[in-house]
């Protein structure tokens, strides 16, 4: 039982990846783009973080790194699905396959095929007196800040009226491609961060399987929340804790009670189909989610 | 056709973009793309090793497509891959006659893949929840049952770094060097697919519903039915692409790290867009990544790692995301959307 | 009494990307101060034309003037921005959003990361408002109001925005003969406060009733501009058609049959857990054409959902005897029922199928063989009878059925559920956006199929439809019949009442 207590620290850092990358799909999903290629950001980003700060030996300015890559990645996703029209959820797909190929190329031609570990002085250092990281504190913040862009600024209304009806925002005046584009941006930046996160704050490694499914545990979390950013909060912590919670039995000798090893690492996915199963309600996304506008 | 056309131009940016990397990397590309030609093609061998490596991938690729002609995307291959190699080589501890042994290996390995495919079924028909989370999560439990299944249970006892091997009467029968006559069950459901969509009753309904679903169901069509059809006979189409793997190519066992089954089901997906997901298509693209494959161990020798396939894979995937890309490029403004003008 | 033109279009034309001529060599020229009505039938380049004006599509060829200098409206902006508003068929609305909401996008009037000023856009919004005779509420998402009320937002959203010339796309569509009646005074009121409008429609009482001018177009050309009060119904038609609009078959009054559909007290669920039907009752004759009349919005949709199995329901509903409930589509066109659907390119027929497998769509049984495989040569031979027999043209049979016309998708959809040898016919709007020959042709086959003894539910919002075709009529109002009675003890008059929830005995007394 007092496992159950123990894994809390670790669900509060599990809970900042899945949520940071839930919160940036939400935006976008509100400005009708999925980008599936979460898992692919958080992979690339990750590299791109340790790369720099290993090179500056700043872990911040490894997280800025982070943060430019996965915007860059949004926006080669937001170029294909918004410029060019492209069929988003393949666009997804390939830049996850891309992430993985991209880093695994990258590792293996800079530490060869040992995955390396991050000297302490490269990473995030915990906020004095809380023992947490700043990104556990950043996380609920980013959290507050999507929401009040989405929900209470005049560039969240355009955002949401492009989601919905794309012509209909058009016809106003309100430039439907560029908003998207910022959308998806927005997303990727905060996949972004999320795969600094996992390579300069908790996993303190690199390589091409590093987020292990995390991603799209995130867009689990972006079905959860029903596009509400304080429910991919919550979602995030839920999912979270189940990440810790398969981490902590499985590293910690004793905890497991005699489960082999193999299906504690199982935890977190069971547990995310189970918790997107018996979610309630089907959520009203936007009508144009997914489809490219176009004006004729 | 405009279709196969952009699926060339898609293959020749991939490749474009892999010599850029290799040249970055200090190599010269050309000599690296002629290694790999040499590799992949130079003589009977290496050709008879390139079929072979694309015989799996044939399979998986049709995953994907069946549930792409049904509107789903089904990236559940790898998992269903995978369970249905480690089922495959159980069969192995069955004492069975030979030829049967084959067979019940097949059989058994086909039905885990579609059993694997039940709850991305069920859940999306009931709970409407989305296949390509559903598919990603059940890939992921797989991976570590396969893991458990390799490590504790079917580990030889003597070598220990891989499975028991496949007993001799269970394994396919050679055609020449790597080709083994796993090749008949890759070609026989790539046809046997292709009949199915465009000559059976159900398989025009599989494509009815994946261009729209409403009209589907307001002809009186089954649209949960056609749905369930996809991801099963997906889902075994994926496992037979484990079961060969094994059964087909050496080293006939599974090795602890799962390596030799590789990414094989992730693999299949830019095959099947390659090949327009059409069965035919798919014959075509999977013989090019095969090329690749073989091709990328003798461009090893060269300092190239394999990692670099992975990298053109995803090229290829992001550039067919969008192929009125090229009809861009080649300045035809996009298809107007069709109506009456009014 | 010559005014210098607010609006000047000259040669324009317009070629879509797939070689489809919209437009040729347009010239169109709209006053200050008047009501411009836009004629034409359906796929005349009405709406092509406006679109351009209104920055929606750029013009293949020709220039606009407006105030009398050049202008290039390369999107809806800058047309809003010169003055130009268009209120669409369609309407440009976001569902979830208020009525505030919808009209404050993109004029929230602060910066972008601050938030509207919803007061400042209230107040001027109330006295818009008092000025037009436009109101509506302001707070209501806008998907739960009525489709007039819609329309009232619409046209508020561009005076908003301070427009001059405001262009009307069918307006008058969704609305009753009522809200018709209360929608022009409005637009003579804009008239008179300086603006100009134009109007379009394919109808041509409302062109005689509101505009000061009309241009008739006719295949993508102008065949004619005239004053309204100098010209008349016959002549504006003939324009509009090119020939002389001869009747159409005559509908014989004839002794109806057995009944063949019985519905009693069906109930049917709507949106947002509302009813969509409440308790609806009535039968239809062999023989007879049974006709719902109403504006869109009041249950139609959804009651025929349920009839032929497609949305759950309660009450009786029984064909030729045999109760429907708990059967499904496949099933119900089994006992005889077909429909034709109101939305003949995303239920009728998909698109990226060939005509061939168009054809066989819902009717793939007597295709199969034992094994369940496709007989196509033998559906190929029923697909070309179908196109010879009921005159389709397509580019062949195996030519995507996107390729096809509207009239000619609409003649593929009828042949075939015809060709399933049903008793009953179950027609959903069936002419909408057909030109005028196909029109024809749809109506003509519908009266000589009652003539053979089908019983034909006829849903329709056309009331020149319905007086031409229906033996009986009810009138769908709020998800229940407001009225039900033969056809000649209507008028249009009379219909529009019941279409406003007003029985006909209030009414007369």
């Amino acid at each position: 039982m007092s496992a159950l207590w123990q894994v809390l620290p670790v669900a509060l850092r599990a809970m900042v990846p899945i949520t940071l990358a839930a919160l940036g799909e939400v935006f976008g999903e509100w400005a009708g783009v999925v980008n599936i290629g979460l898992e692919g950001i958080m992979t690339v980003s990750a590299f791109t973080a340790a790369l720099a700060s290993w090179a500056t030996r700043n872990p911040w300015v490894g997280v800025l790194a982070g943060l430019l890559t996965g915007a860059l990645v949004g926006l080669l996703h937001g170029f294909i699905a918004v410029r060019l029209r492209g069929n988003q959820i393949i666009s997804g797909v390939g830049i996850n396959l891309l992430g993985m190929g991209a880093v695994g190329f990258g590792t293996w031609a800079l530490w060869g095929a040992k995955s390396p570990m991050l000297e302490r002085h490269l990473w995030i250092p915990e906020v004095p007196g809380l023992g947490l990281s700043p990104f556990v504190l950043l996380t609920p913040a980013l959290a507050l800040l999507t929401w009040w862009l989405l929900f209470r600024t005049a560039l969240g209304l355009r955002v949401r009226g492009v989601g919905e009806n794309p012509m209909a925002a058009d016809v106003v005046g309100v430039p439907v491609e560029k908003l998207r584009l910022l959308a998806v941006v927005y997303g990727g930046g905060l996949g972004g961060l999320a795969g600094a996160f996992l390579s300069l704050d908790w996993l303190h490694t690199v390589s091409a399987t590093l987020p292990a499914g995390r991603g799209f545990i995130a867009l689990a979390n972006v079905v959860f929340s029903k596009l509400n950013p304080f429910l991919a909060l919550l979602g995030g912590f839920l999912f979270g804790y189940f990440d810790a919670l398969g981490i902590q039995l499985a590293s910690v000798a004793g905890l497991s009670g005699g489960v082999p090893y193999q299906f504690i690492r199982m935890i977190p996915y069971a547990a995310t189909l189970l918790v997107v199963t018996l979610a309630i309600g089907r959520a009203r996304f936007p009508k144009a989610l997914g489809q490219p506008y176009r004006r004729e | 056709m405009r279709a196969i056309l952009e699926s060339l131009l898609t293959l020749a940016l991939g490749i474009l973009v892999g010599a850029a990397i290799i040249s970055l990397w200090g190599r010269n590309p050309w000599e690296s793309y002629a290694a790999l030609l040499q590799g992949a093609l130079g003589n009977a061998r290496a050709l008879a090793s390139t079929v072979s490596r694309s015989l799996p991938l044939v399979l998986t690729a049709l995953t994907f497509a069946m549930g792409a002609r049904a509107g789903l995307f089904n990236i559940g291959a790898q998992g269903q891959m995978l369970l249905g190699a480690v089922v495959a080589l159980s069969v192995g501890l069955l004492s069975l006659p030979a030829g049967l042994q084959l067979v019940a290996a097949l059989g058994l390995a086909g039905l885990a893949g579609a059993l694997w495919a039940v709850p991305v079924a069920l859940l999306k028909l009931l709970r409407g929840v989305s296949e390509v989370i559903s598919t990603i999560m059940l890939n992921w439990v797989a991976h570590w049952l396969a893991l458990y299944l390799v490590v504790q249970k079917l580990s030889d006892r003597v070598v220990g770094n891989r499975t028991f091997a496949v007993p001799l009467g269970m394994r396919f029968p050679s055609v020449y060097g790597e080709l083994t006559w796993s090749l008949a069950v890759s070609l026989a459901t790539a046809l046997l697919l292709f009949w199915f969509l465009w000559h059976h009753g159900l398989g025009y309904e599989v494509r009815a519903v994946g261009l729209n679903p409403k009209a589907a169901r307001a002809a009186g069509i089954r649209v949960g039915r056609a749905l369930s059809l996809a991801l099963l006979l997906g889902g075994v189409s994926a496992a037979w692409a484990g079961a060969i793997q094994v059964l087909g190519r050496f080293p006939y066992a599974i090795t602890s790290d799962l390596a030799n089954l590789g990414t094989l089901g992730f693999d299949g997906i830019a095959v099947a867009l390659i090949g327009r997901n059409h069965p035919l298509g798919i014959l075509g693209g999977a013989f090019f990544f095969g090329v690749l494959a073989t091709g990328a161990a003798r461009m090893g020798l060269k300092g190239i790692p394999l990692e670099l396939i992975q990298i053109v894979q995803g090229v290829i995937v992001v550039a067919m995301a969008a192929p009125e890309a090229f009809r861009l490029l080649r300045g035809r403004t996009t298809k107007a959307k069709e109506g009456v003008a009014t | 009494m010559q005014s210098e033109a607010l609006l000047s279009a000259q040669g324009i034309t317009k070629i879509y990307a797939d070689g489809t001529v919209a437009l040729t060599a347009v010239d169109f020229a709209v006053r200050p101060g008047e009501v411009h009505g836009l004629l034409g039938e359906n796929g005349a380049g009405k709406t092509t034309l406006t679109k351009i004006l209104s920055g929606l599509l750029q013009p293949t060829a020709g220039k606009i003037l407006w105030r009398g200098k050049p202008a290039r409206f390369s999107s809806p902006r800058e047309a809003l921005r010169a003055g130009i508003g268009m209120v669409h068929q369609h309407f440009a609305l976001v569902g979830p959003f208020t009525g505030l909401e919808n009209i404050a996008l993109g004029a929230e009037g602060n910066g972008l990361l601050l938030p509207m000023r919803a007061e400042t856009i209230r107040q001027k919004l109330m006295e818009l408002a008092e000025a037009s005779g436009l109101r509506a509420p302001l707070d209501v998402p806008v998907e739960e109001l009525p489709v007039g009320v819609q329309q009232r937002l619409e046209i508020l959203k561009m005076l908003f925005r301070n427009v001059d010339l405001l262009i009307l796309d069918e307006p008058t569509a969704v609305l009753t003969p009522q809200e018709v009646a209360e929608l022009f005074p409005i637009l003579r009121n804009l008239v008179r406060q300086g603006k100009s409008v134009i109007f379009i429609t394919h109808k041509l009482r409302e062109i005689l009733s509101v505009t000061d001018r009309v241009t008739v177009l006719r295949r993508g050309r102008v065949v004619g501009v005239r004053e309204t009060p100098g010209t008349s119904v016959e002549e504006l038609a003939q324009l509009m058609v090119g020939e002389a609009l001869g009747g159409g078959v005559r509908r014989a009054p004839r002794p109806p049959g057995p009944v063949l559909l019985r519905v009693r007290d069906l109930r049917v669920p709507g949106p947002q857990g509302r009813s969509a039907v409440e308790g609806v009752s009535f039968e239809v004759r062999s023989g007879e054409i049974f006709a719902i009349a109403g504006v869109q919005g009041n249950g139609q949709s959804e009651l025929v959902e349920a009839l032929v199995g497609l949305r759950p329901w309660a009450g009786e509903v029984e064909v030729l005897g045999q109760s429907l409930r708990g059967k499904s589509p496949a099933q119900i066109a089994a006992l005889g029922l077909v429909h034709i659907p109101e939305d003949r390119q995303n239920l009728g027929l998909i698109l990226d199928f060939h005509v061939v497998e168009n054809s066989v769509l819902g009717g793939l049984k007597p295709f199969l063989d034992f094994l369940g495989g496709v007989r196509w040569p033998r559906a190929t031979r029923f697909a070309q009878e179908l196109l010879q027999r009921f005159a389709v043209q397509a580019r062949g049979v195996r030519a995507p059925a996107r390729s096809l016309s509207g009239g000619n998708q609409q003649k593929l959809v009828v042949g075939r559920e015809l060709s399933k040898s049903p008793r009953i016919l179950l027609a959903n709007q069936p002419t909408r956006g057909l030109d005028i020959a196909a029109t024809r042709y749809i109506r003509d086959l519908l009266v000589r199929l009652r003539d053979e003894g089908m019983a034909i539910l006829l849903v329709s919002a056309d009331l020149d439809e319905i007086f031409e075709l229906a033996d009986r009529v009810a009138v769908m109002y709020r998800g229940t019949f407001s009225g039900v009675h033969p056809v000649e003890e209507l008028d249009r008059e009379k219909v529009g009442l019941l279409m406003g929830g007003v029985a006909l005995k209030e009414a007369i007394g």
